[in-house]
């Protein structure tokens, strides 16, 4: 068993527990143990906190690397928004002695002192570089055979890629691998390098660029789009209501999130991963309830 | 007939917004750019709206255009924070660094738009981004994990005040 820091963020444990049921749930399968950090508080947030003083953003994301630390493990993320904040603290701090100074005289203030000794790893990373593609296929019951899953990486699981180090932002491969190894059938849409626009606050530029990003997952047939990030996921999941009022086109395309089809391909009942909380419902996942595959005999 | 040029045509670098900049974490990197557009073509914010372009918001930045850059016809709230002009630019700019080091500049002249300040007050008042209400704990019981731990505000409000003089080391 490989042991991390779980980080959970606020919008997955406050506003999607079904996510970290899921993560919960599938992890141990995967032979990866989370260890709960006690006292974390927002990564904070790389997009409101962080614009307004980056001092005090890298203060308290400091802070949170502290508590792993402490443990004496690195850190998984399961929001790309926590890994951006979490990653770029960590690059920033090990690059910048002297904000790394100034960030541990704010923590001297609480009797923490940052070192720099715990990396931040995305959920995705740790299941591709820890159990690896063959262990995950290996802890599938019920393969996703036909479900055509469109992938959407996000921004910030990627990008700055040396930061992130997870992946080539050009052309990735590792959502595409993970889709494959439930047994599901990935597709790159046109439109796939594109962001949810949540950060914007001009919502004609969201609203726009989800019109084509839906529009272009639907043009490829695909049953679900598959997500990463619990920001991007809310974006596609309330925010298409809003789409397909506006533009008069009803895509109907669910978002599911990545941990939530690897319970249900290990064997976990559609009813029991909250897809009923959805305004998208993905029920054409329902069929794998009954799909177990024969066991190797 | 004088060959000066007209004192209106020359645009006048504004050192003291520039050394403002400079002040914010990273902000020092705005001088880097050479003004390639590398930033330009990757931009969604640019692709989706005909106002916003990384290129001429580094532009003003060279040059310290404080109104256009923080005044009310601002765009830099039309960045999507992609982060793939920070993955493109040649120089390390960083360019979306530099959007973000004069948004904290519209904060702390109180001129950061509503919708932003609301989610800031939430973290600064309860630590975290989503508010706490005994509904959450009451859908997480649903899945049986357990409730959504303490996070000690006195440690956060700590971190968020400058250190002065005199706080114990």
């Amino acid at each position: 068993m490989k042991r991390f820091a779980f980080f959970p963020g606020c919008l997955i444990p406050a506003r999607h527990p079904a996510m970290e049921f899921a993560i919960r749930a599938t992890l141990p399968k995967l032979d990866i143990e989370l260890v709960d950090l006690e006292g974390a508080s927002c990564c904070p947030d790389p997009i409101y906190f962080k614009s307004k003083d980056k001092l005090s953003w890298l203060a308290v994301a400091a802070r949170n690397l502290c508590l792993a630390e402490d443990l004496g493990v690195d850190l998984v993320t399961n929001c790309s928004g926590c890994t951006a904040t979490l990653s770029e603290t960590y690059h920033l701090l090990a690059d910048e002695p002297e904000l790394k100074d100034q960030v541990n005289e704010r923590l001297a203030k609480i009797g923490k002192t940052y070192k720099g000794t715990s990396k931040v790893r995305h959920i995705a990373t740790v299941v591709r570089d820890e159990a690896g593609y063959e262990k995950i296929r290996n802890s599938v019951t019920h393969p996703l055979m036909g479900l055509k899953v469109a992938i959407h990486y996000g921004c910030h699981l990627l990008k700055p890629s040396r930061i992130m180090n997870v992946d080539n932002p050009d052309d990735p491969s590792v959502l595409e691998n993970l889709i494959r190894a439930l047994g599901a059938d990935p597709v790159r849409h046109r439109n796939w390098y594109l962001c949810c626009g949540k950060a914007c606050q001009n919502e004609d530029i969201p609203n726009n660029m989800m019109h084509d990003l839906l529009g272009s997952v639907h043009d490829e047939e695909a049953d679900i789009l598959g997500m990463i990030c619990p920001t991007c996921f809310g974006q596609f999941d309330h925010g298409q209501k809003k789409i397909a009022k506006i533009f008069d086109e009803d895509f109907h395309t669910p978002a599911v999130y990545y941990f939530q089809l690897l319970a249900l391909a290990q064997g976990i009942p559609y009813d029991q991963l909250g897809f009923q909380k959805q305004r998208f419902k993905p029920t054409v996942l329902q069929q794998f309830d009954e799909t177990a595959a024969p066991s190797p005999a | 007939m004088s060959k000066r040029h007209d004192e209106n045509d020359i645009v006048r670098v504004d050192f003291s917004f520039k050394r403002e900049l400079a002040e914010t974490v990273e902000g020092d990197l705005a001088n880097f750019c050479y003004q390639c557009g590398a930033c330009v073509g990757d931009c969604p914010a640019t692709t989706y709206s005909e106002a916003f372009n990384p290129r001429e918001i580094m532009l003003k930045v060279l040059y310290g255009l404080e109104d256009e850059l923080l005044g009310s016809e601002s765009v830099i709230w039309e960045c999507t924070n992609c982060y793939a002009c920070h993955e493109r630019c040649p120089q390390q700019v960083k360019p979306v660094e530099i959007i973000i080091s004069l948004k904290n500049m519209l904060a702390a002249r109180g001129d950061a738009p509503d919708a932003v300040n609301k989610v800031i007050h939430t973290f600064e008042t309860t630590g975290r981004t989503v508010p706490y209400s005994p509904a959450i704990d009451k859908q997480r019981a649903k899945f049986d994990l357990p409730p959504l731990g303490e996070v000690p505000m006195d440690e956060i409000r700590a971190l968020l005040e400058p250190v002065v003089e005199g706080d114990a080391p």
